[in-house]
């Protein structure tokens, strides 16, 4: 492979996640408009993420929501010491 | 400093999508619902804590995480996720490419991809190992930054990254083992 398309492919997820600096994104860019193959596998990534996207989100029961807001209301504002976002998460 | 009162109003709009991704996390409906009771409970609890004009979605998947985390650590932290090696960038594109038509249509590999049906997506999502299937979804299926997954998951960004992209590699890899079994990408 391509050096130039090495450096491009290792930054595949930084650039379409937007977590690359605007020099970088320019340089990748740069690449891609010189690039087919790496433009088609760029484009391909992008499409794989936007179908994780759209499959993996499911409706809700609609009585749910009603289910969850009268639990809410009735079990609500007895301790609020607790800061709901402590615990343990090393996952 | 968040009012109780308004609460429900406040929060109702990311119900339905904390549900989608409660059901993800735990793979079953009625473990998603009570997590998603449980955490929606602590919230609620708790709301006076969250800082008016920071990101309540943000604040909210923290706190599903938790939960999430807490009450199912024991089931999830099985020993026996197998590290694989390192695969290459753009994995399944180039193992679809492989197989492709000649290089005829611009997009065979994308072509392909259309050949995937939702729950074979789904299903390779839910496959993954916990700690890498929460990074997947909190950036792919609900758009957080690496910045805010870090915070959710109270681990440093390099971690996140690390497991973002391992978690999505496993992800094309457990893809590619359907295209083979299914004849995807073979030009059929």
């Amino acid at each position: 492979m391509k050096s130039d398309c090495h450096k491009a492919q290792v930054k595949v997820y930084h650039y379409l996640d937007g977590e690359i600096g605007r020099y970088r994104s320019w340089r990748i860019q740069r690449h891609l408009r010189r690039c087919p193959p790496c433009t088609d596998g760029f484009s391909f990534e992008s499409k794989l993420q936007q179908r994780i996207r759209e499959d993996c989100v499911d409706d809700m029961p609609e009585e749910l929501m009603a289910r969850l807001t009268t639990f809410i209301r009735q079990n609500g504002p007895t301790d609020t010491s607790v800061d709901p976002t402590a615990g343990g998460s090393d996952v | 400093m968040a009012d109780q009162a308004t609460f429900e109003a406040d929060i109702r709009e990311f119900i339905p999508q904390l549900y989608s991704a409660a059901l993800r996390m735990t793979r079953n409906p009625a473990d998603a619902q009570d997590v998603l009771q449980e955490a929606l409970l602590k919230a609620f609890r708790g709301y006076h804590t969250f800082k008016a004009g920071t990101n309540l979605k943000a604040w909210l998947y923290r706190i599903l995480t938790n939960t999430f985390i807490n009450r199912y650590r024991q089931k999830a932290r099985r020993p026996s996720e197998v590290e694989l090696g390192e695969l290459e960038d753009l994995y399944l594109f180039k193992r679809l490419g492989e197989t492709g038509t000649g290089g005829a249509s611009r997009s065979a590999e994308e072509e392909a991809l259309d050949q995937f049906v939702d729950s074979d997506i789904k299903g390779a999502v839910e496959a993954l190992p916990e700690n890498f299937r929460l990074p997947v979804l909190l950036a792919d299926v609900e758009g957080f930054s690496y910045k805010e997954i870090a915070e959710i998951m109270d681990v440093p960004i390099g971690t996140v990254m690390s497991r973002l992209h391992r978690g999505r590699k496993q992800l094309q890899r457990a893809l590619w083992r359907v295209a083979e079994e299914r004849g995807i990408g073979t030009g059929s």
